[in-house]
């Protein structure tokens, strides 16, 4: 008989080769739903169906697939949200300054720590505001710091179309970058 | 190398995605071009930019508590489906529950045959449409896009077909288990009906002709290939699915 023992054992695997991913997971959901409630609400999601199918899960990445089932819950939660009718275009201005993580800026000097500040802000902001699939492999690629097979495992699509995602993605970032320093200029 | 094809590749030089001899043409070419090597520059500064200064969201302290909470909560109700040694439990929980336990365990007790195949098949597919479960895990009419999403999931590649042209919209798939075993749970339509195509990995290599069959109302196809097991099923007349099932079956 299958006992208390094997699901603290199943428990305790679990722990070990897919919750040590909790942060990219919450990362990767916090960019993808642009939403910290959504966020919570995906990875848990997300938690339980990889639980599910921990046993039958076999690729050589249990990260790569632990993000994939990460990444499905979120687009499942953005179509909830749609059906709600709840507007899925991105307001920079209401999201823009809230819920930016905390630095340790206690070895700063107060300049660096603004120009850091600013930085991150912009970034947020123009990451934030990407196509949901230029976005996605942006954050797999320079904050996961994901191989293009990863990446094309986790979304789902061939390595080419990662490659030329991220290229697109990329392009977008740096228009944006250049525009916001003509206006400081002008 | 011009700087077309250059500019076409930049991103995945930088990112180290090439191989050696095309690296060697883009390093040749950027030396001499210095239209291209800003390119480059201006990448090389952008991903520092975003690998020092972009927000990275932690999860907050209270979130993996929470998740060994439901957790713990989902092994208690998942068991009756998910153990396969537990199945006589089940028969306390549901009548559904109930059923699947009792065919669960007439299929424990011949291990290595795959037949009968037909009845857990019909307890999966009736257990997927049970309000509280989950018919479809990626929603999707494109072949392109379940078929990938099986990768990484599975130890085999389920053949997912297009069949709209024959009156069976795809749906899209789910991660399910017939008798124990992992399967793939591909869903297509045909008017009101949902059909439920299982395929899991066969016991033996050996290819098995087509066969029909009625199982407690439902209509059921099953056949083997490839060392796969397929096992369609679904509410719809017979000769819809055995139409269905010829189509899926045939290279």
């Amino acid at each position: 008989m299958s006992g208390a023992g094997n699901d603290t054992h199943k428990l305790s695997r679990f722990e070990s080769v897919v919750l040590v991913h909790l942060d990219a997971a919450y990362n990767l959901a916090r960019w993808l739903t642009r939403d910290a409630s959504g966020a919570d609400d995906a990875v848990q999601d997300a938690c339980l169906r990889a639980y599910r199918f921990f046993d039958s899960q076999q690729g050589p990445s249990p990260k790569a697939w632990f993000m994939a089932v990460v990444r499905n819950a979120c687009l499942d939660w953005l179509k909830d949200q749609r059906v709600r009718g709840a507007d899925e275009s991105y307001d920079e201005h209401l999201h823009a300054a809230n819920n930016l993580p905390q630095f340790s800026s206690a070895l700063e000097l107060p300049e660096a720590a603004a120009a850091r500040t600013a930085e991150a802000r912009w970034l947020h902001e123009g990451l934030a505001a990407l196509p949901r699939e230029h976005r996605e492999v942006l954050i797999l690629r320079e904050l996961e710091e994901l191989s293009y097979k990863e990446i094309s495992e986790i979304v789902g699509v061939p390595m080419g179309t990662v490659m030329s995602r991220l290229s697109r993605g990329r392009d977008l970032l740096q228009q944006r970058l250049r525009q916001s320093r003509e206006r400081k200029r002008s | 190398m011009n700087c077309t094809r250059l500019q076409q590749v930049l991103d995945a030089h930088i990112d180290g995605e090439l191989d050696a001899t095309t690296n060697r043409d883009i390093a040749g070419h950027l030396s001499e071009c210095s239209a291209c090597a800003a390119l480059r520059d201006e990448r090389i500064t952008l991903r520092h930019t975003l690998r020092t200064h972009a927000p990275y969201f932690k999860a907050p302290p209270a979130l993996a508590p929470a998740l060994r909470r439901a957790m713990a909560q989902s092994v208690a109700v998942a068991k009756p489906r998910s153990a396969g040694l537990s199945w006589f439990h089940a028969a306390a929980f549901a009548t559904v529950a109930a059923l699947a336990g009792l065919l669960g365990g007439y299929w424990l007790a011949q291990p290595l045959a795959d037949y009968p195949l037909r009845e857990p098949a019909v307890a999966s597919h009736v257990a997927a449409l049970a309000p509280t479960h989950e018919l479809i895990q990626v929603a999707s009419s494109d072949q392109h896009t379940v078929k990938p999403w099986f990768q990484g999931k599975l130890d085999f590649a389920p053949p997912v077909k297009d069949l709209s042209g024959d009156g069976f919209t795809l749906l899209g798939a789910r991660l399910d288990h017939v008798a124990d075993k992992p399967a793939a749970a591909v869903v297509y339509r045909i008017r009101k009906h949902v059909i439920n195509l299982f395929v899991w990995r066969a016991s033996e290599r050996a290819p098995d002709a087509l066969a029909t069959s009625s199982v407690r109302g439902f209509s059921v196809a099953t056949w083997a290939a490839d060392g796969l097991r397929f096992a369609a099923v679904s509410d719809v007349e017979a000769r819809d699915l055995a139409r269905f099932a010829q189509r899926v079956s045939s290279p």
